[in-house]
């Protein structure tokens, strides 16, 4: 009698699901059908937006946890298929020896791919060697892998490394629980639900987060068991799953830093540079903007390659025609970008690292009001950088958050870097993290510009 | 016939249910305890069998245990270089403690536990300058190494054991470096000190990855220099206060190591000697910590590289 009951409960409960899956069909079939109608009118946008095969991984966790043995356990794993150079783990352990652009990269970086995608994988020894690393330009992740052992659990310093996470702005995590071979299954489940709360704790989507549970070691050891190169091979079909591809940026206003330029008697000047971002057409409006300036002009011919084109997109190296504008007008260093959507500012605020003194930067700290010139991209000018009050003063080797103000408006995006160099050698690099109101510089002098810090 | 094969799944269903629930149970007691003592999990599971599940026998036996296991790390871990971590000062008008306490990576040292440890090792170290030191000179100083630092006691406790305690609690290895604690023995010696970054709002306490302790003499009725003085200490690095008979300033004054002829570092017109002078300043002794750099002394690596052979790209 109960059994026959169940069944009925089971049918009833069922039945309700099944119309409403139909109607998701359909209504999915809609909007499939919508988008594909979509797709005719915007020809070239939709069509080219390639991905790009390039996705940045690094591992952070507690130093026993088994973050070097996961990295060369992939490299070996996958270089059964010529996917990877096999790097073993001391190889991977002294790297940190690694010197590049005067900066120590005290992080080990190594590459390997799957069928989808390339993957340049950083191991992240601490926080304020990420930090820098990052403002220097020299490692960027897309999406962390937080390595736990299944026997200790999360650590107090846990939540620092998902903080740091957080904080370089990574929206993707996983999770690799190791060494689940030494415990029972039942701490395996606790150490998951430990970490998918932290998570969630932490902003992170911790209830749909992947976490994968395996043993580096195993994996590292040929072991074939479902703990071994199978949780390895999951881990890798997650990441490319998990981890949404990085679409060109099609959509947004264009942007094109000037390289170079020279004057067509009689039509114009062109100005020939890479398009960092959107797409240009002939004849859009355009405003020539940089060193204070700021003029309003037509693309009137665009040219890739010495053909006429009718519009180019994100990373196509360009010459554009702009109409009546006077040679004298341009300098390098400026931007044309589409009307109205980027504006003059002489004030920003960034992150900078000040290169310690054993790296050839200062030897003595810096203050508010520190004043040298700054290079970004093809342009150089004056500049201005002040701490935040709270900070006393910038030690060589300390990064931090500063305000930076410019003998002239120029344009900048966020995620811009660029460097100040004091007597002709680098003693900081930084990047842009947001645009500010431009302030007034009187007498053309950095330092009477009042700065409100608040 | 179907009947009993569908009652035959129902005691199933039942049965996985019933074990499923008990096993919940047991570990929401184990996630309970571990949430509480902050164990590894392992260790929370091994209390909690021993114990029949008791989690407060269990707890009891856990905290016990604790400083045993942390003893075992400890001495595990101790071979592993630490050279990260932060140096902490205390001071008052007459007194004052300077600590240094590594750890293997910064992830630690911004852990609430690792504030805690190194706010206790000061404290300690700064009492011991109130009682234990005995009047010498116009200052006393004593430093204290890694193992003397171990054996002074916080409320009947090792800083060692406390140490072992946190070692076992964050699995890195940690050590408590080197100490300063200073007493001035007469009224008229002030001392200060300085962190770098320094604390938002002044403070007796405040930690950083550079700390300096300065003792000085300065009439009253002027405007007191010290901080200045100690924050130009810690940023610009003097090795010794200089003499003006024996000690010549040497030509490039960013390579100075003397403090009296180091351009002041929050007006580089003056030297500090003319500061001193302007503001009828003695120097009596200083001390600056920059943390790690006691470990990078004896490792061979990047960091002992002259300058010139580190290339950058310019």
């Amino acid at each position: 009698m109960t059994g026959s009951l169940i069944f009925r409960c089971i049918i009833s409960s069922l039945t309700p699901k099944f119309p409403s899956k139909t109607n998701l069909l359909r209504s999915s079939r809609l909007t499939t059908g919508i988008l594909n109608g979509s797709c005719n009118y915007c020809t070239k946008v939709k069509s080219k937006a390639v991905e790009k095969k390039h996705c940045n991984v690094g591992t952070i966790g507690h130093v026993d946890h088994g973050k070097t043995t996961l990295t060369a356990a992939i490299t070996k794993v996958l270089s059964k298929d010529g996917f990877a150079k096999y790097v073993s783990y001391d190889e991977i352990d002294r790297a940190p020896e690694e010197k590049a652009r005067g900066i120590t990269i005290n992080a080990a970086h190594v590459g390997y791919s799957t069928k989808n995608r390339h993957y340049a994988h950083t191991d992240c020894p601490g926080h304020a060697d990420y930090i820098r690393n990052m403002i220097s330009g020299a490692s960027q992740m897309d999406a962390a892998i937080v390595v736990v052992a299944a026997n200790d659990g999360p650590m107090p310093q846990t939540k620092e490394h998902l903080l740091l996470a957080k904080q370089v702005g990574i929206k993707y995590v996983l999770v690799y629980i190791n060494k689940v071979d030494i415990v029972d299954n039942e701490l395996v489940e606790l150490v998951e639900i430990e970490m998918r709360e932290m998570l969630t704790d932490y902003g992170f989507e911790g209830l749909t987060a992947p976490i994968i549970h395996g043993s580096a070691l195993a994996a590292l050891k040929d072991d074939q068991t479902e703990i071994g190169v199978p949780s390895i091979m999951k881990l890798l079909d997650t990441m490319d799953n998990y981890i949404p591809p990085i679409i060109r940026d099609l959509e947004s206003p264009f942007l094109l830093p000037i390289d170079n330029a020279f004057t067509v008697p009689g039509r114009g000047t062109v100005v020939v540079g890479t398009i960092k971002r959107g797409v240009m057409k002939k004849n859009d409006e355009a405003e020539l903007m940089g060193f204070g300036y700021n003029i309003k002009t037509t693309l009137s011919d665009i040219q890739i390659f010495r053909k006429s084109v009718p519009e180019a997109l994100a990373g196509d190296n360009v010459g554009v025609l702009l109409r009546g504008m006077k040679l004298r007008n341009v300098e390098t260093g400026m931007i044309v970008s589409a009307a109205k959507s980027l504006s003059l500012s002489n004030h920003y605020k960034g992150k900078v690292y000040f290169l310690s003194h054993s790296e050839g930067g200062r030897k003595k700290p810096v203050f508010s009001k520190y004043t040298q010139q700054m290079f970004s991209g093809t342009w150089n000018i004056a500049c201005r950088i002040d701490l935040e009050p709270s900070m006393e003063m910038l030690m060589p080797g300390d990064h931090a958050d500063v305000l930076l103000t410019l003998l002239e408006g120029m344009v900048m995006v966020k995620g811009q870097q660029f460097t100040i160099r004091e007597n002709n050698v680098t003693v900081a690099t930084g990047i842009i993290t947001d645009t500010m109101q431009s302030v007034n510089v009187p007498d053309r002098k950095l330092g009477k510009v009042v700065i409100n810090t608040k | 016939m179907i009947k009993i094969l569908f009652q035959m799944i129902f005691q199933l269903v039942r049965n996985i249910h019933t074990s499923f629930a008990c096993r919940a149970a047991e570990s929401s007691l184990l996630a309970k305890l571990r949430k509480k003592t902050g164990y590894t999990i392992a260790n929370c599971k091994k209390a909690l069998e021993m114990h029949n599940n008791d989690s407060e026998k269990a707890e009891t036996w856990l905290n016990e245990q604790a400083q045993a296991m942390g003893w075992a790390k400890a001495t595990k871990l101790a071979g592993r270089k630490a050279s990260q971590g932060l140096v902490a000062v205390k001071f008052d008008k007459q007194h004052g403690a300077l600590v240094e306490l590594n750890c293997e990576t910064d992830f630690v040292a911004k852990n609430e536990k690792f504030h805690k440890m190194l706010e206790d090792a000061t404290l300690a170290c700064y009492k011991m300058a109130h009682t234990s030191l005995h009047s010498k000179g116009p200052i006393t100083k004593m430093e204290l190494d890694s193992e003397q630092l171990g054996n002074i006691s916080v409320e009947g406790k090792k800083l060692s054991e406390i140490l072992a305690l946190f070692i076992g609690s964050v699995g890195e290895n940690a050590i408590l470096r080197r100490a300063e604690c200073w007493k001035a023995n007469s009224k008229d010696v002030k001392i200060t000190a300085y962190t770098h970054p320094a604390p938002p709002t002044p403070s007796d306490y405040s930690c950083g990855k550079y700390g300096a302790l300065l003792a000085y003499k300065q009439p009253t009725d002027l405007d007191d220099v010290g901080k200045q003085i100690c924050q130009h200490i810690v940023g610009c690095a003097p090795k010794k206060i200089g003499d003006k008979e024996k000690d010549k300033p040497i030509e490039n004054t960013d390579d100075e190591i003397c403090l009296i002829y180091q351009e002041y570092l929050l007006d580089p017109s003056y030297t500090i000697q003319e500061v001193l002078e302007q503001n009828k300043v003695e120097i009596v002794d200083f001390v600056r910590f920059s943390c790690g750099e006691s470990d990078e002394a004896n490792l061979p690596g990047v960091e002992k590289q002259p300058l010139e052979t580190v290339q950058t790209l310019q």
